[in-house]
């Protein structure tokens, strides 16, 4: 209860990484590299800097203490003789020349046994007497101590002369100078450390905008194809992960174009068929028409003709003679009947199947076509269903026609067979030929649409194949 | 649309392994950044003292001494801190018997030391030979006792060169570089201007340099360095000289040695009070005979004190005239 009642450690430290994610997933790329290169620079800028100046500053302590212990002791050596031989001034000279000689020196002075001062470096006003108990010389060696002061941080170093029985040296060294060197070390890295940044702010411009110029390329051509414009396509800016994509979506757009177009081309040759079919039957609405008309009206209205002229005839022979002939005309009436009828819809294909119904039709055609000869194998031990049945019936007679009214051939044969599921039938000519993609093109041929339509639709397939010695159309359906 | 041609990573809403990687990896800067931030900044382990150095106040007058100190003065027969070190035990062994403190007083030269016995600016006084016959004759310096060295009361003059040397005598010495001690040292100066005078000849024409090192300590240095080619030195500092530092056997040589002469005393001012005079004397004369005073006899290389008359010192007195007025 415990744990769910408070937010643990990691829980809140995860909402906190979330937010920071959050701002910067928003910005973009751009500005992500930018701001790696700019922080990345100026880590390590400030990161260096910072060490190079603490070291510097380790180091130039260093030498300055041991400077100070070096100088105090030449000058505890130094003032040994004019001490004892109490020549004040020669004391006063020496600490002065050693304060004016050492760049980093700001005082020295020296105490006798008792401890006063001897001599000092601090003039006429006066002698900052805190410094007198300040840093004891120790008995053995010399005594450091870092202190403060109004000139900054100072080292003061004291040792006694001939083990205190001369008295005993303090020498104040200032940390100013060395400071100032540290200073403009680190000014100068700064410096550096901007122009660096400055150079990484341009070089990373550049390197963004190599990075991300393709990318919105790619940006602004998915919103043209968006908008339906297939024909543009993406730069291939390099051969990278950026150039694979481009080639990956130039690829996808190109397959939805061809697509498309495909799907276009179907479209406007589904509606010629529909045109043409509209067409036909109003076509063979007037062929009907006009044979019920011409051959079956015709034939009845002399029919009735004929009974009227028989019911006003006295002779029983002339009666039977015209009886029989009315009965021949009612014959041949209804021959033409069935004619018509058989052309509508071939009732054998219903009654005896595709084989039968393709050598009746074969027949009707050798009588329509008398100059071309006809090969027909149909290898179909048993019947088919009746929607594949019709297809290959209707595809071969659209076939077999196609070759008879354009391609002036001398042979066609037709071969149907039956293999692993499917149903072969293969429509061959010695035509001229013709040029199969140009007629599928115009638009024109609906029958050539009409045969595809009609095998895509039971889920079978047809090729054309068509040259200068003939044409070969292979239908294939699955059963 | 585009899931088919390249695999894209899932659905935005599920973090995917590589966002997650990209956030914990963010999470690992900031860390790092942090830490380094915190390393930045350490406490300092403790705040430096603060002085004010513009805060000066003149400095006191040196208080009046409640007891007037005995001033011991040491003439500069040795360096001044070796003399520091020598008369120190010295000093506070007298100071221990005669009850009040004792300053120990150097100078460069004899003569400001003989300024300051005249001066009475010292009550007790070692000096060289030379410089008590220019004290005595000139304002009547008192011999108080003489310090006895393996059982006498003399010195000689030493003259030394570098142990690389090929001089002789003092006559290979001519065109050379001569330190000489003090102006008026008898062993250092007076001696060996005697030498030269009896070669008929002259120290500045004889030698082609000479300097004074106002110790016979620092000429011993000087031939031992080579800086000078010849030097003439109080024996009895030269044998303390070698005894301190035994390494100096091989930087130098002795190649004359002079006659005995009266050994430099210890001398008072003339008008010292009579009371003061006899228990000085009688405090130096007795010192062998303490324990402590031993030891300290022992440390200068003296074995006693033993009164001495002025007539010690006619050879002295009588080389000085020969050699005559030194510029």
């Amino acid at each position: 209860m415990k744990a769910l009642s408070l937010p643990s450690a990691p829980a809140s430290r995860h909402a906190t990484l979330d937010r920071l994610w959050a701002i910067a997933g928003a910005v973009s790329v751009r500005t992500k590299i930018l701001g790696i290169v700019l922080a990345l620079t100026t880590l390590l800028g400030l990161g260096v800097t910072w060490q190079v100046r603490t070291v510097m500053q380790q180091v130039f302590i260093g030498e300055l203490e041991n400077r100070g212990h070096s100088v105090l002791s030449d000058l505890a050596g130094r003032s040994v003789d004019p001490i004892l031989l109490n020549d004040t001034f020669a004391v006063y000279e020496l600490l002065n020349d050693t304060v004016a000689n050492h760049p980093d020196a700001v005082y020295a002075f020296v105490l006798d046994p008792a401890g006063q001062v001897l001599a000092h470096t601090f003039g006429e006003e006066g002698f900052p007497t805190a410094l007198l108990t300040l840093n004891p010389p120790p008995a053995e060696g010399a005594g450091h101590l870092r202190y403060v002061s109004e000139l900054g941080r100072l080292h003061d170093f004291s040792a006694r002369i001939l083990d205190g029985r001369a008295g005993s040296v303090h020498l104040g060294l200032s940390e100013r100078r060395l400071q100032g060197v540290v200073d403009a070390v680190t000014g100068q890295m700064l410096l550096t450390t901007a122009l660096v940044a400055m150079v990484g702010i341009a070089a990373a411009t550049l390197l963004t905008n190599l990075l991300t110029r393709p990318i919105r390329d790619l940006v602004q051509v998915t919103t043209e194809v968006g908008r339906g414009n297939l024909a543009v396509r993406a730069p291939h800016w390099a051969d990278d992960e950026i150039g694979a994509l481009a080639d990956a979506f130039n690829q996808m757009v190109a397959d939805l174009d061809a697509s498309r177009q495909a799907l276009a081309e179907k479209d406007a040759a589904r509606t010629r068929l529909l045109e043409q079919l509209i067409n036909a039957q109003e076509e063979e609405r007037k062929r009907i028409a006009r044979e019920l008309h011409d051959s079956v009206g015709q034939a009845l209205s002399s029919l009735m003709l004929g009974l009227k002229m028989l019911a006003q005839t006295d002779s029983l022979d002339a009666a039977r003679q015209q009886a029989e002939a009315l009965r021949r005309q009612a014959v041949e009436t209804l021959e033409q009947v069935r004619v018509l009828s058989r052309q509508l819809r071939p009732s054998v294909l219903d009654d005896l199947g595709l084989a039968a119904a393709l050598e009746r039709y074969v027949d009707e055609f050798a009588r329509l076509y008398p100059h071309i000869a006809v090969d027909l194998h149909c290898n179909l031990a048993e019947r088919l269903p009746p929607p594949v049945e019709t297809t290959l019936y209707r595809i071969v007679q659209e076939a077999m026609t196609n070759a008879a009214r354009h391609g002036q051939p001398t042979l066609i044969s037709v071969l149907l067979t039956r293999r692993d599921g499917h149903v072969q039938a293969i429509v061959e000519d010695d035509g001229c030929g013709f040029d199969v993609e140009a007629a599928r093109r115009s638009g024109r041929s609906v029958g050539l649409h009409g045969m595809a339509e009609r095998a895509e639709l039971l889920g079978g397939r047809l090729d054309i194949e068509s040259s200068q010695d003939g044409t070969a159309v292979y239908v294939e359906v699955p059963m | 649309m585009l899931a088919r041609y390249l695999p894209f990573p899932g659905s935005p809403r599920s973090p995917s392994p590589a966002r997650r990687s990209c956030r914990s990896l963010l999470g690992l800067v900031l860390l790092a950044v942090s830490s380094i931030l915190a390393a930045c900044g350490p406490a300092r382990a403790q705040p430096l003292p603060v002085v004010d150095l513009s805060a000066r106040t003149p400095l006191p007058a040196a208080a009046e001494a409640q007891i007037t100190p005995l001033r011991l003065g040491v003439a500069a027969i040795i360096s001044p801190a070796g003399t520091a070190e020598s008369y120190d035990a010295l000093a506070r062994y007298l100071g221990e018997r005669l009850g009040r403190p004792v300053e120990l007083v150097q100078r460069r030269t004899y003569i400001e030391m003989n300024d300051l016995i005249q001066a009475q600016a010292v009550d007790l006084a070692f000096v060289c030979t030379s410089a008590y016959i220019e004290g005595h004759d000139r304002f009547g310096m008192e011999l108080l006792v003489a310090p006895q060295v393996n059982g006498e009361t003399v010195y000689h003059s030493d003259l030394i060169v570098p142990a690389a040397s090929d001089a002789q005598s003092m006559a290979d010495l001519r065109g050379r570089v001569f330190a000489f001690t003090d102006p008026i040292s008898f062993s250092g100066r007076v001696y060996p201007t005697y030498l030269v005078q009896t070669l008929g000849e002259t120290p500045e024409r004889f030698f082609s340099r000479t300097f004074f090192t106002y110790s016979h300590e620092r000429a011993i240095q000087a031939v031992a360095a080579g800086v000078a080619d010849g030097a003439a030195v109080d024996s009895l500092v030269l044998e303390y000289a070698l005894r301190r530092e035994p390494g100096l056997a091989q930087k130098l040589r002795v190649i004359h040695r002079s006659p005995p002469f009266g050994i430099p005393p210890v001398v008072v001012p003339p008008d010292l009070p009579t009371h003061q005079k006899a228990l000085l004397l009688d405090l130096l004369l007795t010192m062998h005979d303490d324990p402590v005073g031993r030891g300290v006899l022992d440390q200068l290389g003296i074995e006693r004190f033993v009164p001495i008359q002025d007539s010690a010192y006619a050879g002295v007195r009588e080389l000085t005239a020969r050699v005559g007025r030194l510029p």
